[in-house]
């Protein structure tokens, strides 16, 4: 399904590009400037062009008279351009002293001396591609949110084209300038507007807001960080943005909320400085608290407390004003939902994978932070819940059917390819709403049945095929019978088996993570097994997990190999799932 | 105002003899002081003390909308014994006066830096007194200890000093640190460090090393920011500079028998002196950050009347940065011994953006807000009273038609001179530029604490002009 846009008659309402350079002025002077940029910034021209942008609807989660949520996927390569004016320094002496403290400055004479000219930049070329959340209510009027960073390129030409030191410098600062006003000033701007539209009686009390909102920007250290969103839906502020564009942007973060690494980042730095800086980093146990706490935790984890901690989990996450954190985790939700089961009975199951929305009830996990750089293109965060679907599913049905009282503690599988992950996932995330959730789900989920005696295939003794049945019929005494493979750890392939089953719970966690932080990780969960469940054995862990890696590659293309050939087959094993919490109305 | 922690650092440089207005960057000062005084932000407090005299501490309190203030500590390996650290006897013009006097040449070897004495006090335009600094001076260096010779253990002990100076800034955390250490009569170098959260990597630090030799003076810095590399040097000529005497480390046959030639040696420096009593200096300061790959530059030339100069006391300057097309031109006198005046144009041939602006000094004898703190009569109006009222002629010498006996003056010239330098309460700045922004601000003593008053108006905006207010009191002890 696509949209028709009318685009011709927006333009031609006369006063509407003054109202759009008006609002655009406001908004680009809102925030503090760089010191190179001397005066106010003015919008001189603009224009929408005559190419309509592309928009696709991906999902409607809610569709009622006065109300409507749904994603869309927006790709737009058109012919509008703006022109801004303003005047910048030309002298990087003067800016270079000018953002330095005054006791080590090096004191020019008139080696610093300002030249300001006028500048005149066209943005042209844009290249718009983002994944949008709207939601519009008749009392609460038109939220845009997006999901990702939606400026794919933009060609900036300026009156200094010829040097190449201002145009580069230039063409970093406009960039990231305009992320900020896409993702943070174009929302409120339309949400503003809608309110004008729907509900003008709150409009001053909006507008006050506005305000109070920007009488807290002038100073940007003394707020919070902003609500940026990153490619995955995660907040940033400004100067995160910055930093993390210096270090291959998304990447870096992954596993852990992207606030506490910061925060420990700080704790790390502070005592280069005489800064006495001791930031609050929450939902961490450390390593001298751990022993105390770590016990209980390990010992008697109920497989069933953790599923209450989820579902608030996903509750906390709400609040964090970027819906997109809800709402990717509310269409990873949706098709992992009996991974979800399953993963939260591991102890470390899930709340590692995506740390930072597991805000409440989850303060006893323990979690090892590795502040080393990812070396492997990390998956994000929000899709675990999806992407786990796919091949966690596909192996532990088991686990979620398992009788709440088992102990499920050892069924944590160690490796998960990601490639196959990643292929996958996208295929699945974004599906045209017929019905497609629910096959998706229903598909992937009944995937182990057809999945199991392919399995074996690849060069399992024949011991192996007794757990195998165990986990896939879905018989509680699967865990009484896997012991065995267990302690006598070096025998591979049964003890892969077992492991299988352990996939699902670990998997979300693991396979976004590079291979450093996952041994780590491993090795900490197999100590808190050592307590609670069988022992399994060290040395063994990173040859079981190259096995584990090609079987489950194996496993997941079977099952998706299967799922395409025959899809009717999967329809019927789930009829009974529960809606996804997060297209609840509220 | 001079922090008090600057006014210990002049007097560590006092005392080893180094002449630090003898740098490039140190070229428009008269002016920029003159102009871009600070003006004073919200209520501080400053409570220092010279300790020992090795060993001075400050402490700071403001606030401005939040409370804030630092510590700040001072060590130097020499003594300071010859300033006066009490805020109540602290000569207010060391403090607080702009129009900086050339100093001699010769600096580097000796101790020019009177603190006690106003420099402008002692010298009253007549040729004696110009002959005394020229002649006077050099007898001094010579006497003092062999300059040519320098390089001797003895003094070596002198120039080897080294001062260390900290400072905490207490809600930011940001920390300041200094260390000067003099080498030779003619190196010295600087390092300054700034640690701070905000800051990239934590801080920045700066490496100074300066290098005068009284005729040029050179200066290197690196600046771990940016990496930035600079290079400053002043080459002074004419006036004093040109004459043979001038230089420093080879005193002329003529002044070893100066007492013989005094008469001579002034006449013909006199005479030479007749044509410019002035010194020209000329100077350019290059920089390259070797990690953004810019740079900057620029070129000056300054002159200045001597301190022997008769007449008005000027100093004028004019740089050029021909990268960005910027010329400016200073030009800063000092029309009475109370008043100063120093005017700048900048302008841009480039952007055509020009500015001016002017400033002035005026400082007053007179009790300051004499009407609140008692409003006794100030003694200065008694002398001006007294001799007016001419003695008349004795009888004895009207009947005798002669004129009375010139009675034998008691020569009270020059201890009235310094008191009357001591009599200065305070001193009002002013300043004016082309955005019709004025600066105000109002120095001086009460009782044993130094005030400093200042406020920013705008005459743009009559209807609220008072930009901001600031009041700061200094103690010292």
């Amino acid at each position: 399904m696509a949209f028709n846009f009318n685009w011709s008659p927006l333009t031609a309402d006369a006063g509407f590009y003054e109202r759009a350079r008006d609002l655009l002025t406001t908004a680009l002077n809102k925030s503090p400037k760089p010191p190179i940029i001397v005066d106010d910034i003015f919008v001189t021209e603009l224009n929408l062009g005559s190419v309509p942008p592309d928009l696709e609807i991906l999902e409607i989660g809610d569709l009622a008279e006065d109300r409507f949520r749904g994603i869309f996927k927006m790709c737009y390569s058109g012919d509008a351009f703006l022109t801004l004016a303003t005047r910048v320094q030309a002298n990087p002496l003067n800016t270079y002293i000018s953002a330095k403290p005054s006791f080590t400055s090096p004191e020019p004479l008139t080696a610093s001396s300002s030249l300001t000219i006028p500048l005149q930049i066209t943005l042209s070329e844009i290249k718009l591609s983002a994944f949008i959340i709207l939601v519009f209510s008749k009392q609460k009027g038109l939220t845009i949110v997006f999901r990702n960073d939606p400026l794919e390129s933009l060609k900036v030409s300026s009156t200094f084209d010829s040097i190449q030191f201002v145009r580069d410098y230039l063409q970093k600062t406009i960039e990231m300038k305009l992320r900020d006003l896409i993702m943070d000033e174009l929302p409120a701007i339309i949400h503003r507007l809608s309110l004008q539209l729907w509900c003008p009686d709150q409009v001053p009390k909006e507008d006050e807001e506005a305000k109070e909102e920007s009488d807290a920007a002038i100073n940007p250290l003394a707020t919070p960080p902003l609500d940026a969103v990153d490619a995955h839906g995660h907040r940033l502020d400004p100067a995160e943005i910055s930093s993390l564009s210096l270090d291959g942007g998304p990447e870096t973060q992954s596993l852990f909320s992207q606030r506490n690494l910061e925060k420990m980042d700080a704790l790390a730095c502070a005592h280069r400085t005489s800064s006495l800086l001791t930031p609050n980093i929450l939902e961490v146990v450390f390593r001298a608290w751990a022993g105390q706490s770590d016990k209980p935790d390990a010992t008697a984890t109920p497989a069933s407390t953790p599923n209450l901690h989820r579902t608030s989990s996903y509750q906390g996450s709400v609040h964090t004003y970027t819906f997109s954190d809800n709402s990717s985790q509310a269409s990873g939700h949706a098709l992992s939902r009996p991974t979800l089961v399953s993963m939260g009975s591991a102890t470390t199951g899930l709340s590692l994978g995506s740390g930072r929305h597991s805000k409440a009830g989850r303060k006893k996990k323990m979690r090892v932070v590795n502040l080393r750089s990812k070396t492997a293109a990390s998956e994000p965060v929000s899709e675990i819940g999806s992407t786990s679907s796919q091949a966690g599913d596909s192996h532990s049905e088991a686990s979620t059917r398992t009788p709440m009282s088992e102990p499920v503690i050892p069924t944590t599988i160690r490796e998960v390819p990601e490639d196959d992950l990643a292929a996958s996932q996208s295929k699945v995330r974004f599906r045209p709403p017929t019905d497609a959730t629910t096959s998706a789900r229903a598909s992937e989920s009944s995937g182990p049945r057809a999945a199991v005696p392919s399995v074996p295939v690849t060069a399992q003794p024949s011991r192996a095929a007794t757990p195998q049945e165990h986990v896939y019929t879905r018989q509680p005494s699967m865990f009484p019978s896997s012991p065995a493979p267990q302690t006598s750890a070096q025998e591979m392939p049964p003890s892969y088996s077992s492991r299988v089953s352990e996939k699902a719970e670990s998997t979300a966690s693991i396979y976004a993570d590079a291979k450093g932080q996952q041994q780590q990780f491993q090795q900490q969960q197999q100590q808190q097994w050592g307590r609670a469940g069988p022992q399994p054995d060290m040395s063994s862990v990173i040859l079981e997990q190259a096995w584990i890696t090609k079987i489950a590659g194996e496993i997941a293309r079977r099952v998706y190999d299967e799922k395409n050939r025959n899809p009717a087959f999967w329809e019927d094993s789930h009829q009974h799932d529960i809606p996804p919490p997060a297209y609840e109305p509220r | 105002m001079r922090e008090f922690m600057n006014y210990i650092t002049n007097a560590f440089y006092g005392a080893t003899g180094w002449n630090e207005d003898n740098k490039y960057n140190e070229l428009n000062a008269t002016s920029r002081e003159l102009i871009d005084f600070p003006l004073p932000r919200g209520l501080r407090l400053t409570l220092s003390s010279l300790a020992t005299p090795h060993f001075a501490t400050s402490y700071q309190l403001g606030s401005v909308g939040v409370v804030d203030g630092s510590i700040s500590y001072l060590h130097s390996s020499i003594p300071l014994t010859h300033i006066a650290a009490q805020s109540d006897k602290i000569p207010l013009p060391a403090l607080l006066r702009c129009y900086r006097r050339l100093h001699d040449l010769r600096s580097p070897g000796q101790q020019h830096y009177i603190l006690d004495a106003d420099p402008l006090s002692g010298l009253p335009p007549s040729p004696q007194s110009a002959r005394a600094l020229l002649g006077a001076a050099p007898d001094a260096a010579v006497a003092g200890g062999a300059l040519d010779g320098g390089n001797t253990d003895q003094d070596l002990g002198i120039y080897t000093h080294s001062l260390l100076y900290g400072r905490l800034y207490l809600p930011k955390s940001l920390l300041e640190g200094m260390i000067i250490k003099r080498f030779t009569q003619a190196l010295q170098v600087q390092v300054r460090a700034v640690s701070e959260q905000s800051l990239r990597n934590g801080g920045t630090i700066l490496g100074l090393v300066q290098y005068d030799k009284g005729k040029y003076g050179l200066e290197g810095l690196y600046s771990t920011d940016g990496g930035l590399l600079g290079f400053r040097g002043l080459y002074n000529f004419g006036g004093d500079a040109s004459s043979s005497t001038c230089d420093p480390w080879t005193p002329t046959p003529g002044e070893n028998n100066n007492n013989n030639n005094n008469s001579n040696n002034g006449n013909a420096q006199a005479g030479e002196k007749e044509r410019i009593y002035g010194r020209f200096s000329v100077g350019g300061e290059l920089y390259y950050g070797t990690l953004n790959k810019s740079g900057g530059m620029s070129l000056g030339a300054r002159f200045a009347t001597l301190p022997a100069h008769r007449g008005t006391p000027l100093t004028a300057t004019l740089t050029i940065n021909p990268l960005m097309g910027n010329i400016n031109a200073t030009y800063a006198l000092l029309a009475r011994e109370y008043c100063s005046l120093a005017t700048r144009v900048d302008f841009n041939v480039y952007s055509y953006e020009s500015e001016w602006a002017v400033g002035m000094e005026l400082w007053s004898n007179r009790r300051p807000a004499g009407f609140l703190l008692g409003a006794s009569p100030s003694n200065d109006f008694e002398p001006e009273s007294h001799p007016p009222r001419k003695k008349e002629r004795s009888f004895q010498a009207k009947m005798e038609w002669r004129l009375d006996d010139p009675e034998p003056e008691p020569e009270p010239e020059p201890t009235p001179k310094t008191k009357k330098n001591d009599e200065y309460k305070g001193v009002l700045k002013a300043r004016l530029d082309n955005n019709l922004r004025m600066g105000l601000l109002w120095e001086g003593r009460a009782k044993s604490l130094i005030f400093s008053i200042g406020t920013g108006i705008d005459l743009h905006k009559l209807g609220e002009p008072f930009r901001s207010l600031g009041l700061e009191v200094q103690y010292s002890s």
